[in-house]
């Protein structure tokens, strides 16, 4: 791929002088530093960002962490999910915590701690950061060379993780905009089985950037569970990059839900890596104000037999903006693949906008992949049905936008986080307090 | 394969059932300038406005990039070496059908194109009974009768300077795109058509086109205009294989309809689309669009393209009055080496706008066939809606199949609704079929056809006959 | 009028051999019943005879009228007046009943050295032969089985044979997925097309169908062989004791059976 040998340097190319010299990823360091100097800042012209607004990163003044004035994490103990009692890992502002981190419940053959103590583990200098995919912008590199901290699970074969894995993120308020770069690596060799709850939530209102970068490697006949839910703060930017390699006869399941942050973009990628797979990319975004979420996904299906599944559901309220571009890939001699995408955006208000561009690309014959993607409100005829039924309108469409948004979080396997996700989505109906929406 | 070797053959550098190459072109010279714009609109004998146009038009387009964006390789055209004007061709006249080359015979008639125009379009003379000047003077009467003005855009310049400066680039803008801009300042020729208030045109504007408006050139201009309460169907193009010495295609089409009006606008493409190995063909780079400019009117397009090396072209409906209506119908087939990017924009910005796209995409050989689309639905469009289905179907497995469809709504009023799906032709489906007694390329031209089928019923009755035929030609042993 | 001899035939994907040396003589005039339990290549055989590409011919022959046809394509075996009934009757999205079958009739026609009819003509030729199923006339207008349930699609299938006339014909389940009624009705046409110059071949699983259509000869299939043949009273036997008899003479009498 041909690089542009010079691009116009950005707050993170600046911000590179920061990076650890005595870090323990030196490879890791010197290859995203190049990659870094080579990539552009994104801007509206690359068409992967024609829709984003990318006003919100022009107007902050972002230092490094050290200079930010971090404030302490008080009071996080009430994110801690009751099932993930003994395999919790915490990490504030993208640096491991120890204090807060509880390890030891998972049984046999399931290894989960700092990627900074796993530094000579064979399993991390075999995976770590070589399943990223630099996409030729400046994100994924920059996590490359700050990151010293991150979570690091390994399934060996067989081995079966007893308890949901959280990995929870913690952003604590600070004087000045700083940049997290949180780190993930999932190795779930043969048979095993993990489910693992990320968790990014900002304590405060604060502006940061956060990246978190995460690698997942699924090996045969292994099942990932993975949510992942986003709860920055409004004033926050967060630029997330999981990628998924799903091998043979394996299972990988996300499911992301949006709900902070000033501007999301999210790209989560699986790729098909032999033939008899499965695996779903769900999301849920619920936004308001003057959020922008940004879902870029890509399924790229290599190899026969897979199915993929997609529902992405999108509510918008206020002056908010959602874009999705959700790209299937199916490959010469990938064949039979069945693959569904679904987009279901809700516009609620006068001054939101949803873009959305369900992409197909199908170099294969035999295929069965169908999307469908709507944008609209609520069904008058579902709204008068429940009010006949004796509920006033707005009870109605706050019940429908409820239902709505509910689809998504049903495949939820922790019982805590379902919960959690349910009240989460009755807070945004409440205070959306659909009466607002003009009929 | 047939039509592959007989266009072949009629493209083929010896030329031996007749056709010539000297075509005699006017002493012009290659590439472009200021000057070369302005000797151009000399030789067309325009007024002084039309000449400003196209020099706006070339200084445009002389600071503009050529376009990248979609999903399509090819050898850019060398523009400074292309003749951008050619007078008339004296068409070489053959005695009888009998000369014409057999294997394009055969393709007439599996089309089951009329002898007397499979002689006009072979360039045979045709007897004084079937001439096409009668033909012209016949139709030109009956619409002059209507009051509808049907002429080249050359003659309109000349004649009805007023409605072609009022319209000219108000739907298509001069900097619209590369393309566009390229057109607006050197376009050949083309049609014009005007229907006025409380009009229904009495015919279907293509039999007429299909004969006379063949030599149109590279840069073709079409302008429709529908006043208050009117209504014109208007067809382009031919299902025959149609040849031209240009590569390069670059036309511009406008439609404005007002008030209550209805324009139909149909295409069907075949044009040269390279052997087997993606050498040659035609590039077909069109810029059409219509805009919906009073309320309660209506513009539709139908296309069938099967020809081509390279098609970009994404006719489109700007639904500015209210309770108008867009619709686009499609169906691409690409085989061989060809490489189509086509689809439309539907932009809503009038109460209670309505679109419809049903896009069919077809791909065989190593082909490349993209649907491109655009539904947006600003936010002062109350209550618009759209429904979008792209359907795509691969015929092989070298070839492959791509939707993009932007999508943007920006009022909580509006509904929009896409749908997409992709299949084959299964081979279940054609054992099923040859069982009942069908070859092979029969059962598959069968099955595609079902698969269009609610495009193809939207082209004017008698081409959908040769449509039906044409999409099982293109096809032809393409599975196996 | 249908001779097949020690017909060896495998899948042309994995190479599995389901016939394993069929033999069958089918008569002009005469009805046959194949049956057998599942998997025994009942359905191979009437897929073969009609040139299914999925499968290969690796030893033996079947011959039509005392030519062979193994080189004929299915349409050009079709033309020659051999009709398979489906047993999972394809879906054509987008083409009308009527186009389908005018379509297969005049090419048909066109290959016998009959006169084509034009649409009008065939129409009121098909509006008779609809009776003879008792189907719906918009039926006609629908896509070829899109949407059919079970039991239109098998009674779509012997209206086409009622439309196409062909001289052999081979039924294969066409009784499966039927109610009583429809299975009636079926039998009906089957032996209402039925004459002294067409044979028909029945592939079924169950003896029912053969309470309303009387086959000349009945024909047991297991593991890829024709392991028994007899009269209709062997139908009767089947129904009573099963397969199982037949399976242990099979194996107590080798691959010789």
């Amino acid at each position: 791929m041909a690089l542009p040998t010079q691009v116009e340097p950005s707050f993170l190319h600046r911000l590179a002088k920061h990076a650890p010299d005595s870090g323990n990823w030196t490879a890791i360091r010197e290859q995203s530093l190049k990659e870094l100097n080579a990539s552009p800042f994104p801007h509206k012209k690359i068409e992967e960002w024609r829709f984003i607004d990318l006003k919100p990163f022009s107007k902050i003044e972002f230092t490094s962490l050290d200079d930010a004035g971090t404030l302490p994490a008080t009071d996080i103990e009430k994110f801690f999910l009751p099932e993930s009692d003994r395999s919790r890992l915490v990490f504030i502002n993208g640096r491991y915590n120890e204090k807060f981190s509880s390890i030891g419940g998972l049984g046999n053959g399931v290894t989960v701690g700092n990627l900074n103590s796993f530094t000579d583990n064979s399993v991390v200098e075999k995976y770590l950061n070589k399943l990223v995919d630099y996409e030729n912008d400046v994100f994924v590199p920059y996590n490359g060379l700050m990151f010293e901290d991150g979570a690091f699970i390994h399934l060996e074969k067989e081995a079966k993780a007893e308890a949901p894995i959280q990995i929870l993120n913690i952003y604590t308020d600070s004087k000045k905009a700083f940049v997290a770069t949180p780190r993930m690596l999932v190795v779930a060799e043969e048979d095993s089985d993990v489910t693992i709850i990320e968790d990014h939530i900002g304590l405060s209102g604060n502006e940061y950037l956060t990246i978190p970068v995460c690698e997942v490697k699924t090996k045969q006949r292994a099942h990932i569970h993975h949510v992942r839910i986003q709860r920055d703060s409004l004033n926050a930017l967060h630029v997330s990059r999981p990628i998924a390699y799903v091998e043979k006869n394996s299972e990988y399941h996300s499911y992301t839900i949006n709900l902070g942050a000033k501007l999301a973009r999210n790209e989560p990628k699986v790729i098909q890596e032999d033939e008899e797979v499965d695996f779903t990319l769900d999301g849920l975004v619920l936004i308001d104000g003057e959020q922008i979420a940004d879902t870029h996904s890509t399924f790229d299906h290599r190899f026969s037999h897979a199915d993929s599944h997609q529902l992405h559901k999108v509510v918008v309220n206020g002056k908010a903006h959602s874009i999705f571009n959700g790209k299937i890939f199916v490959r010469r001699d990938a064949q039979k693949i069945d693959s569904f995408q679904e987009n279901r955006n809700l516009l609620l208000s006068r001054d939101g906008l949803v873009n959305t561009k369900p992409q197909l690309e199908i170099f294969a014959d035999d295929v069965l992949c169908s999307h469908g993607a709507t944008i609209g409100q609520l069904d008058p005829e579902e709204v008068f049905y429940l009010q006949s039924r004796g509920m006033t309108e707005e009870k109605a469409k706050e019940v429908l936008t409820y239902a709505f948004a509910l689809e998504t979080i049903e495949n939820m396997k922790v019982e805590s986080v379902h919960k959690l996700l349910i009240e989460e989505v009755y807070r945004y109906t409440k205070a959306n307090s659909v009466a607002k929406i003009t009929a | 394969m047939s039509e592959t070797k007989a266009l072949e053959a009629m493209i083929g550098e010896e030329y031996k059932y007749g056709f010539s190459t000297d075509v005699e072109y006017e002493d012009f010279p290659k590439g472009i300038n200021e000057d070369v714009v302005r000797l151009i609109s000399q030789k067309k004998n325009e007024p002084e406005w039309m000449t400003e146009f196209r020099l706006k038009a070339y200084r445009a387009w002389i600071e503009m990039e050529e376009p990248s964006w979609f999903n399509a390789t090819y050898q850019k055209p060398k523009f400074d070496t292309l003749q951008y004007y050619s007078a008339p061709k004296n068409k070489p006249k053959l005695d009888s059908l009998d000369d014409v080359d057999p294997k394009i015979r055969e393709t007439y008639e599996k089309l089951g194109i009329p002898l007397e125009e499979q002689k006009m379009l072979s360039g045979v003379a045709v007897d004084a009974v079937f001439d096409s000047v009668s033909i012209f003077t016949s139709f030109k009467e009956k619409l002059a009768e209507a009051g509808v003005i049907f002429c080249s855009i050359s003659e309109a310049v000349q004649n009805y300077p007023e409605l072609v400066k009022k319209h000219m680039g108000s739907v298509v803008p001069i900097r619209d795109n590369f393309y566009a801009a390229l057109n607006s300042a050197v376009f050949s020729d083309g049609s014009f058509c005007y229907v006025p208030k409380d009009t229904i045109c009495p015919m279907e504007l293509s039999t007429y086109f299909r004969i006379n408006n063949m030599n149109s050139g590279q840069f073709e201009r079409t302008l429709i205009i529908a006043e208050d309460n009117s209504q014109v169907s208007y067809l382009e193009g031919c299902t025959a294989p149609m040849y031209d010495e240009h590569q390069l295609h670059a036309a511009v089409v406008e439609l404005v309809a007002m008030e209550n009006a209805e324009i139909k606008y149909s295409t069907i493409q075949n044009w040269y689309s390279g052997d087997e190995d993606g050498k040659g063909g035609i590039y077909n780079f069109v810029t059409k669009r219509g805009i919906c400019k009073g309320d309660n009117s209506k513009i539709s397009w139908t296309q069938l393209e099967t020809g081509s090396a390279v098609t970009l072209k994404y006719p489109s409906v700007i639904l500015k009055g209210d309770n108008s209506v867009g619709e686009f119908f499609s169906v691409a087939v690409t085989n061989k080496m060809q490489q189509a990017d086509t689809g439309t924009k539907m932009i809503h910005l009038g109460k209670n706008t309505k679109s419809t796209i049903i896009s069919k995409g077809i791909s065989a050989g190593r082909s490349n066939n993209s649907y491109r689309g655009q539904v947006k639905i600003s936010k002062k469009a109350e209550n618009a809606r759209n429904y979008s289905q792209c359907d795509s179907m691969l015929i092989g497995q070298t070839c492959g199949a791509h939707t993009f469809p932007y999508i943007e709504s920006a009022n909580p009023t509006g509904k929009i609704e896409h749908e997409a799906t992709t299949s084959r032709v299964g081979e279940e489906q054609i054992f099923y079929l040859q069982q009942r007694g069908l070859s092979e390329d029969d059962a598959i031209s069968l099955i595609v056809n079902g698969f269009c089928k609610e495009v193809l019923k939207e082209l004017p009755m008698e081409f959908a006959v040769e449509a039906n035929k044409l999409l099982g030609i293109k096809l032809e042993g393409s599975v196996g | 009028m249908l001779e097949i001899k020690d017909l060896h035939v495998v899948v042309e994907e994995d190479g599995t051999e389901i016939l394993k040396g069929v033999n069958l003589k089918v008569n002009k005039g005469e009805i046959h019943a194949i049956m057998g339990p599942n998997g025994s290549g009942k359905s191979t055989l009437a897929k073969i005879a009609a040139g299914h590409p999925e499968y290969e011919v690796t030893k033996g022959d079947i011959l039509y009228n005392g030519e062979s046809i193994l080189e004929m394509d299915p349409d050009e075996r079709a033309h020659a007046g051999i009709f398979l009934a489906f047993q999972y009757p394809v879906e054509v999205p987008g083409v009308t009943n009527t186009t389908l079958l005018r379509e297969s009739y005049n090419t048909i026609a066109n290959s016998r050295g009959r006169e084509e009819l034009d649409p009008l003509e065939f129409d009121d030729y098909i509006k008779d032969k609809l009776e003879l199923v008792q189907m719906n006339p918009d039926f006609l207008e629908r896509s070829v089985n899109a949407g059919f349930s079970g039991g239109e699609k098998k009674r779509n299938e012997i209206f086409q044979m009622a439309v196409l006339q062909p001289k052999l014909s081979l039924l294969d389940e066409t009784d499966s997925g039927l109610d009583i009624d429809a299975l009636k009705i079926v039998a009906n046409g089957i032996n209402q097309l039925h004459g002294e110059d067409d044979a028909v071949v029945l592939i079924t699983h169950y003896q029912r169908l053969l309470n309303y259509i009387e086959p000349d000869f009945v024909h047991v299939m297991i593991g890829g062989k024709i392991v028994k043949s007899g009269d209709k009273t062997l139908a009767y036997k089947l129904e009573e004791q099963g397969y199982d008899w037949l399976e242990a003479h099979a194996k107590v009498n080798g691959e010789a059976v």
